[in-house]
């Protein structure tokens, strides 16, 4: 997908902030922005996009200089691509410790309020999250969306599924989506007559048919109620093969590698696994390859609709106080990223779109005071929560090969049992227990330095090791609960001197049940298999969670949420169900913060079907 | 070549059960000689190189003993032997361990690092175990439905290593 | 002695496209090879550029067996001559070049200009007889040659596609005056997109003149480009010979530029950045029980493997496209490991895969490498 050379150059900050004919300003590069970006520019708008990081990765060569950042980091963390930027600084899993209750450890950007510390993260460069994102897209289920009604647990939606299926639909064919819908009918889930996804169903790993032929046709007894196991297929965010089905006939033509000048790349996956944290060939979709779309639509002068502003990050929200409009933002432009030097500029626009990811997006809203009538932004702040359960496989399984993740269990997605504790769905990683333990190199260093192997005794133990390992990455629906929430302090600023947000999360008493069950069935599942089991939980780890005499490690999933619910009404909500803010009309907050429950679907898949709801919304507006 | 790289992949065919074809084939060899002298010294180095060669030859029954009792278990030499063998299966430089620089002194450049990009790309860990590094040489569509194709090494003691694997009935699914 | 370029017969004309799928494979080795000699961290562009082009010329060999398929032919990519014997020689006009097995540097970027430099016929030559007679040693691989004899060589690739073309649409002509077509492969035959793909052009079924014709446009065409301009008929697509002339000049072409005036971003040449691999290695030169020798001959086996391979799936069974693609990655491997390797005997210079298939077929390597998995 080629950009227009022109939108690979520098905007001015002081034309952006000169402009008076902005239909529509994004705060934010990441799928929701890029999603409004594209459907505006479709409709003849004039939108100026602004993203906090530099943009450099919109070239190849940008993009390729993430991939060697990440080769030759001695710890390979889900953001070790990204370049530290103290302008646009995000979260790093590595930098947490352990709280005790009452302590704060303001050392991390995410200001962390003990004693639960989330390593969620997400990413603050051209392409937001979805540079980094494993690019799972199962969709909600319909009992998802009206768990208050269904389990008496959480919220209901102000949508049902059937309101938002369509938009699944488009959120699929702009990502790609790789799967075959009589994998993805269980459960109950439904597609229209002839539906195909655009691209077909990625091979389930050698991994996962192993882990599949220890338990299918068995099954597990849960409050009397009989669930069926077995390994299915994740439907994926990455180039496969083209259904020539799809669209009626007319087939689908994947979207590869954007750049400014022609490449090819970006064709099928490869099978790099490294989904997480960068795919190298650019199989993976991520949200540039909407915005290239976006950036060559001109309008009727020839001139380019789509504006990107980079190193902007917007730092107010301004409200006209007689329309209860927003009038403008303020956005500090930095030149330099190893430097804090900046300038204020103020963008006018006739709708405001906050798409800076659930915590910035609230952490933008607090800092300009604006708590909005319900008081909720900020609260009700959700992120999958992860168990992981990990063991050795008695055969040679190809662990490390795929892409990061390819099938799972997921028939406990749903079933009575929500009533009582969280539904989940099970990841099996192809990349073993790295997640867990920093395998394969922490194996490494455990058989050289402690078991004394070298040479032939070395090779064989690492096979042994590491080709046999299997990890059940167990994730645990989180409900919306009102004390877990983004908070600002103005002790806590970054370098620009915006505050940064304070997280106080703890782990829901439903979800830890949900969890004592997981890890139970992870067991269950290791028996049937015959694998060795090695989880263990450390009473030091940062994420430590003790539940009713038992200790769970809980890790994030980086599927955040719920900083900003929609709703039914302005007292119960921040946005309605087309994510416009109820106190202000010309304000959209989109993207997870919007969703009022998460289910047990990773969320990027749902908040861009929202999105696309949104921008229709918008157009209206406009009209 | 000169004597002194030949004796190094001498050592490192011995430490890692790599041959000599392997290693060469990383493109690295020179650049992790040249790791051993920069973050150790040539001194200590040159003393690994002369402890190996001193080793009985091939064939003679007390080689692996002497492996062990002269280079591994030495003192000086046996934390640097690891992370050699650590370096040609990650690409990354372990910083040696407290007791070691505690002893023999710390060493400027002893820290933990990847050597290079394409050091990380070449560990043999990946290749010892028939997978891809994270992020590179991708093994291509498809192909993480079959069984992992584990390079045979040289022969050992037991026949743990020529395991075999039957192809049938692992197609690419769907 | 037979000196007409016309196609007379089907049979002559399956040969024409056995031809098509030879000359289009004989490009890959050296572009591969070439791509696997960049060493790490440096020339990323020129791995790109190298890249893409092998891409589409597998694409090529893969729609030339299409346009074979469709008249009833069978390709097979195992005979024994298949594969070009390196250096192999390209027609230039009067003049054959060499193509030969190296590192990428100056002398392979001019060599792959040549290959895919659109040769045009200054005037004076126009009303010259199509095909030119040259004495070819017997053991040279000549391509683009007439199939029935290889001392007869066309102008350049341009007319040995230019004959492919009027050869279908003159025996199409005269099967259609019959009631009958030449166009009578089983569909089910035929590759898809499905089954390959990738930023460069698709692949459709070829079942009738008109996808024969679009077919052959977009091999020439992605060669070198349209008759003066950049990109190929859609406006989408670079001619390969300005992919590699990107290199030359240092710079990218963009939309609207003029041939020989790219005016994109610019561009990184190392052009000591390769691997020093000897040209044109045989497997003879390399030291009897070396391990290189070994592995140098593992990988001819592997790719003779792959070429049956190819074969059974353009015969019927294209599904087994899919399984090629991880043999062709694991090519990646095999190729750099013989490139790092020093060419014993040879100092200063590293080994190369030689390409030379169907020799030395057992695989002595079996024994020790055997892929036991487990």
């Amino acid at each position: 997908m080629l950009f227009p050379s022109e939108s690979a150059l520098r905007v001015d900050p002081q034309a952006v902030a000169g402009s008076r004919d902005y239909d529509i300003v994004i705060v934010g590069s990441g799928i929701s922005g890029a999603i409004i970006a594209k459907q505006a520019a479709e409709a003849g708008k004039r939108v100026l996009v602004l993203e906090a990081g530099t943009g450099a990765n919109r070239s190849l060569v940008g993009y390729d200089d993430l991939l060697t950042t990440f080769y030759s980091a001695a710890a390979k963390d889900n953001q070790s691509p990204f370049p530290v930027n103290a302008n646009a600084a995000m979260p790093r899993s590595p930098q947490l410790r352990k709280l005790q209750a009452g302590e704060t450890d303001s050392s991390t950007y995410i200001v962390q309020s003990g004693p639960y510390v989330s390593d969620t993260t997400y990413t603050r460069i051209f392409g937001g999250t979805t540079m980094h994102w494993e690019a799972k897209t199962p969709r909600m289920l319909r009992s998802d969306f009206k768990s208050r009604t269904n389990y008496g647990q959480g919220l209901d939606w102000p949508l049902s599924f059937e309101e938002v299926e369509e938009d699944y639909r488009l959120a699929e064919q702009e990502i790609g989506v790789s799967a075959n819908v009589e994998d993805q009918s269980y459960l109950g889930q439904t597609f229209p007559d002839g539906y195909v996804f655009p691209m077909r169903g990625l091979p389930l790993s050698y991994l996962d048919q192993q882990v599949n032929n220890g338990i299918d046709g068995t099954s597990v007894d849960l409050y009397g109620r009989i669930y069926p196991l077995k390994v299915r297929p994740y439907p994926q965010g990455r180039n496969g093969i083209p259904n020539p089905a799809y669209d009626g006939g007319r087939g689908y033509r994947p979207v590869g590698a954007v750049n400014t000048h022609q490449v090819e790349e970006g064709g099928r996956c490869q099978g790099n696994t490294n989904c997480v944290p960068l795919c190298p060939v650019q199989a993976r979709y991520h949200s540039g390859k909407t915005l290239a779309k976006a950036f060559r639509m001109n309008g009727k002068s020839g001139q380019p609709l789509v504006e990107l502003l980079p190193q902007a990050v917007a730092s107010k929200v301004v409200i006209d106080p007689d329309s209860g409009k927003v009038s403008a933002l303020e956005v500090k432009v930095y030149e330099d990223p190893r430097s804090p030097v900046y300038e204020t500029i103020t963008v006018r626009g006739k709708v405001f779109v906050l798409a800076a990811g659930a915590i910035e997006t609230a952490r933008l809203m607090l800092s300009s005071g604006l708590r909005s009538t319900s008081g909720l932004v900020g609260r009700n702040l959700m992120d999958h929560a992860y168990l992981l359960n990990w063991a050795l496989m008695p055969q040679i399984c190809g662990t490390m090969r795929g892409t990061s993740s390819t099938g799972g269990i997921v028939d406990l997605r749903d079933g009575p049992f929500r009533e009582k504790q969280a539904a989940f769905a099970i990841d099996i990683h192809n990349d073993g227990w790295g997640w867990a333990t920093g395998a394969p190199t922490s194996d490494l260093l455990e058989l050289v330095d402690d078991r004394n192997l070298h040479g032939r005794e070395l090779r064989q133990g690492l096979i042994d090791r590491v080709s046999r390992q299997l990890l059940l990455a167990v994730m645990l629906e989180v409900m919306p609960v009102e004390s877990n929430r983004i908070t600002l302090d103005p002790q806590f600023t970054d370098a620009l001197g915006n505050m940064r947000p304070i997280l106080s999360f703890t782990v829901p008493e439903y979800t830890m049940r949900g969890a004592a069950y997981a890890r139970q069935f992870s067991r269950t599942v290791f028996a049937r298999l015959g694998a060795q089991d090695h989880t263990s939980y450390d009473r030091s780890d940062f994420g430590y969670v003790a539940y009713e005499g038992q200790g769970y490690a809980i890790r994030g999933g980086n599927h955040l949420a719920g900083t900003h619910i929609m709703g039914t009404t302005k007292t119960n909500s921040v946005v309605n169900k087309n994510q416009r803010s109820w106190d202000h009309e010309n304000l959209y907050l989109v993207g997870g913060g919007s969703m009022p429950t998460i289910g047990t679907a990773n969320v990027t898949l749902t908040l861009a079907a929202m999105c696309f709801r949104s921008g229709r919304d918008i157009l209206n507006y406009l009209h | 070549m000169s004597d002194r790289i030949e004796t190094f992949l001498g050592l490192s065919v011995e430490l890692t059960a790599f041959s000599r074809f392997d290693l060469l084939a990383t493109g690295l060899a020179e650049r992790y000689l040249g790791t051993l002298d920069k973050v150790v010294g040539g001194d200590t180095t040159n003393t690994l190189l002369a402890a190996f060669a001193a080793l009985p030859p091939p064939g003679d029954g007390t080689r692996a003993r002497a492996l062990r009792a002269t280079i591994l278990g030495s003192e000086l030499l046996g934390d640097v032997a690891r992370s050699l063998i650590k370096l040609w299966y990650s690409g990354t430089w372990f910083e040696l361990p407290y007791a070691w620089t505690q002893r023999f002194g710390a060493k400027p450049a002893d820290a933990t690092f990847v050597v290079s990009p394409d050091a990380y790309v070449e560990g043999l860990l990946w290749k010892a175990i028939g997978a891809h590094p994270a992020g590179a040489k991708a093994p291509g569509y498809g192909s993480w439905a079959y069984p992992p194709k584990i390079p045979a090494f040289p022969a050992s003691d037991t026949k743990a290593d020529a395991v075999s694997v039957h192809l049938q009935n692992v197609g690419i699914m769907s | 002695m037979h000196t007409h370029s016309s196609i007379r017969t089907l049979d002559e004309l399956k040969e024409f496209l056995h031809g098509a799928m030879q000359l289009e494979h004989a490009t890959i080795p050296p572009y591969l090879t070439a791509l696997y000699s960049i060493m790490p961290n440096v020339n990323q562009d020129a791995a790109q550029i190298l890249r893409v082009i092998v891409v589409e010329e597998m694409l090529h060999l893969t729609i030339a067996a299409n346009v074979l398929n469709a008249i009833g032919g069978t390709p097979d990519l195992t005979r024994p001559d298949f594969v070009a014997s390196y250096p192999a020689y390209l027609p230039d006009g009067e003049t054959d070049f060499e193509v030969g097995i190296q590192a990428f540097g100056r002398e392979a970027l001019a060599t792959f200009l040549k290959i895919e430099r659109p040769a045009a016929r200054s005037e004076h030559l126009k009303a010259q007889s199509p095909l030119i007679h040259r004495k070819s040693s017997q053991h040279k691989t000549v391509l683009g040659s007439h199939p029935r004899n290889k001392d007869l060589h066309f102008y350049s690739i341009g007319e040995f596609y230019a004959a492919i073309v009027e050869g279908i649409k003159e025996l199409e002509e005269k099967a259609k005056r019959e009631g009958q077509t030449i166009f009578t492969g089983d569909r089910s035959r035929q590759i898809t997109s499905e089954y390959y793909y990738s930023g460069g052009g698709e692949l459709f079924p070829v079942f009738d003149l008109k996808s024969a014709l679009d077919a052959l446009e977009l091999i020439i065409e992605q060669g070198e480009g349209d008759g003066g301009g950049i990109y190929d008929d859609d406006e989408h697509e670079l001619a390969h010979y300005y992919r590699f002339e990107e290199l030359v000049k240092g710079r990218y072409y963009l939309k609207g530029d003029k041939p020989g005036h790219p005016t994109g971003p610019p561009l990184q040449i190392d052009w000591d950045g390769a691997y020093p691999i000897k040209p044109n290695l045989k497997v003879a030169e390399i030291s009897d029980g070396s391990e290189l020798r070994e592995a140098t001959v593992a990988f001819n086996h592997r790719y003779g493997e792959f070429l049956a391979l190819l074969t059974r799936a353009y015969n019927g069974q294209p599904n087994l496209l899919l399984e090629a693609v991880p043999v062709m990655f694991e090519f990646r491997n095999m190729m750099l490991e013989l490139i790092r390797n020093p060419l014993p005997g040879h100092p200063g210079l590293n080994g190369s895969p030689t390409y030379e298939i169907g020799k030395n077929t057992a695989d002595p390597y079996a024994a020790h490498r055997a892929e036991a998995a487990a």
